[in-house]
């Protein structure tokens, strides 16, 4: 169900700015704008000049990122604190945990990979997901708190630099890449990080920056107005 | 038919929350960003971290990635040489998941960037849909390229048994590292609004 509206005619120079800002968007790919008011509940708009999607609208957007991002956090912990995976060879055995991959870099002198990979598969997402909770309290509570749009605009920077799925990947890869090598064990920890990195997709799928944006706003001026 | 621009409406899109507000004002009247029509500089920042990212792209392939020692041995291992000793062993998909993750899509990146950057500076009137289409596929595979050296980091922190076996980690994973990084933020800084401005700016 794809809502493709261009509003071509009847936008004048007649001080119809006010209008146009608040029933329109432009795409970011192309400049079109394009008129995203009235979306019902699971219609996305494209843009109809470059295909670009723009914005989905969803009535339970903000409980799915709470419930997502809750799981997320929880599974991430668990991550943290068991065994990831454990290494045998010649009747020795090597333990390693999910912090324990960013620390081994840092032992051999890289402290500044050891920072961008801790960075990219713990922190960030971490970060991420506690803000992500610290932004949808106001709006599930529907009580305004100052600290609102500071929150959103850090979450909206950081979403980029988060690398869980393809930290799962790098996981996959080296345990088929030393298969041969020896017998290597998945730990808790493991599957752990598996369902985090699901959990934190979904989180992120489900967070529409244009509708979230729309959400703090109508909450602001709401309360504004007393 | 004339596509009705924001930029034509004298409007500016604030690229944190989507607002839009007269082109006028100097920040985003819902979140407080900075706001431009366009990306300031796009084109030149782009450009430079470019070159930036092709410069470490050359450390990144000439030193080892990482380093297996066994019973005192060193084996230092490239990324090309990683991915040309597993087609020997016989792990093909996994040979292949390297060298798209570390060799296709970083030059591949590259290459389209710089292209990108050449269009947006002749603003050529054909064609801007298919190369929105290539700057987005540019923009989502960016991160996929740390694979490898994830891939690094697990081993080096697993494979450690003493003085049998243990894996350390090359400077080029830092280098790498830094070419990932680099065109991500390349990426960022295009605006590809730019390859479609020349279209409207001959039929006004
Ligand atoms: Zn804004």
């Amino acid at each position: 169900m794809d809502k493709i509206e261009t509003a071509f005619a009847g936008m004048g120079d007649s001080g119809a700015h006010a209008d146009i800002a608040e029933t329109h968007i432009a795409c970011l790919s192309c400049d079109t704008l394009i008129d995203i008011s009235g979306l019902a509940h699971g219609e996305r708009a494209k843009c109809p000049v470059c295909g670009d999607l723009l914005t989905e609208y969803r009535d339970d957007g903000v409980s799915r990122v709470v419930a997502f991002s809750v799981a997320a956090v929880i599974l991430l912990a668990m991550a943290c604190a068991y065994p990831f995976l454990s290494f045998k060879s010649a009747g020795l055995e090597s333990v390693t945990t999910l912090p324990g991959t960013v620390i081994a870099l840092y032992d051999y002198g890289m402290a500044d990979l050891a920072f961008l990979v801790g960075s990219f598969i713990i922190a960030v997402p971490l970060l991420v997901l506690l803000l992500l909770l610290l932004l949808c309290t106001p709006l599930v509570t529907q009580r305004r708190a100052p600290w609102m749009i500071p929150v959103g605009r850090i979450v909206f920077a950081l979403q980029h630099w988060c690398m869980v799925d393809v930290f799962l990947i790098g996981v996959i890869v080296s345990l088929v890449k030393i298969a041969a090598m020896a017998t290597v064990v998945l730990g808790i920890s493991f599957f752990a990080y598996a369902g985090f990195a699901i959990c934190f997709t979904m989180a992120m799928a489900s967070l529409d920056r244009l509708q979230f944006w729309l959400l703090v706003e109508r909450l602001m001026r709401d309360q504004a107005r007393g | 038919m004339a596509r009705n621009r924001a930029i034509s409406q004298h409007l500016s899109c604030c690229h944190v929350c989507y607002k839009l507000a007269p082109v006028e004002s100097h920040h985003c009247p819902r979140c407080g960003a900075g706001l431009h029509p366009r990306k300031p500089e796009s084109t030149q920042r782009t450009l430079a971290l470019l070159i930036t990212a092709t410069l470490l792209y050359i450390p990144a392939n000439i030193f080892p990635i990482m380093i297996t020692e066994q019973f005192g041995n060193a084996l230092p291992s490239t990324i090309l040489g990683g991915v040309i000793l597993l087609i020997d062993l016989g792990s093909i998909p996994i040979a292949a998941v390297i060298f798209i993750a570390s060799v296709m899509v970083p030059v591949g990146k590259l290459i389209s960037l710089y292209y990108l950057c050449w269009c947006a500076h002749r603003q050529d009137e054909f064609g801007a849909r298919s190369r929105s289409v290539m700057y987005r596929i540019t923009e989502f595979v960016g991160k996929w390229s740390m694979v490898d050296v994830f891939v690094v980091s697990i081993l080096v922190a697993l494979v450690s048994l003493g003085g049998v076996i243990s894996i350390r980690p090359g400077i080029a994973a830092i280098a790498f590292a830094g070419v990932v990084l680099v065109t991500m933020v390349a990426a960022d800084s295009f605006d590809p609004r730019l390859l479609w401005d020349r279209e409207e700016t001959a039929e006004e």
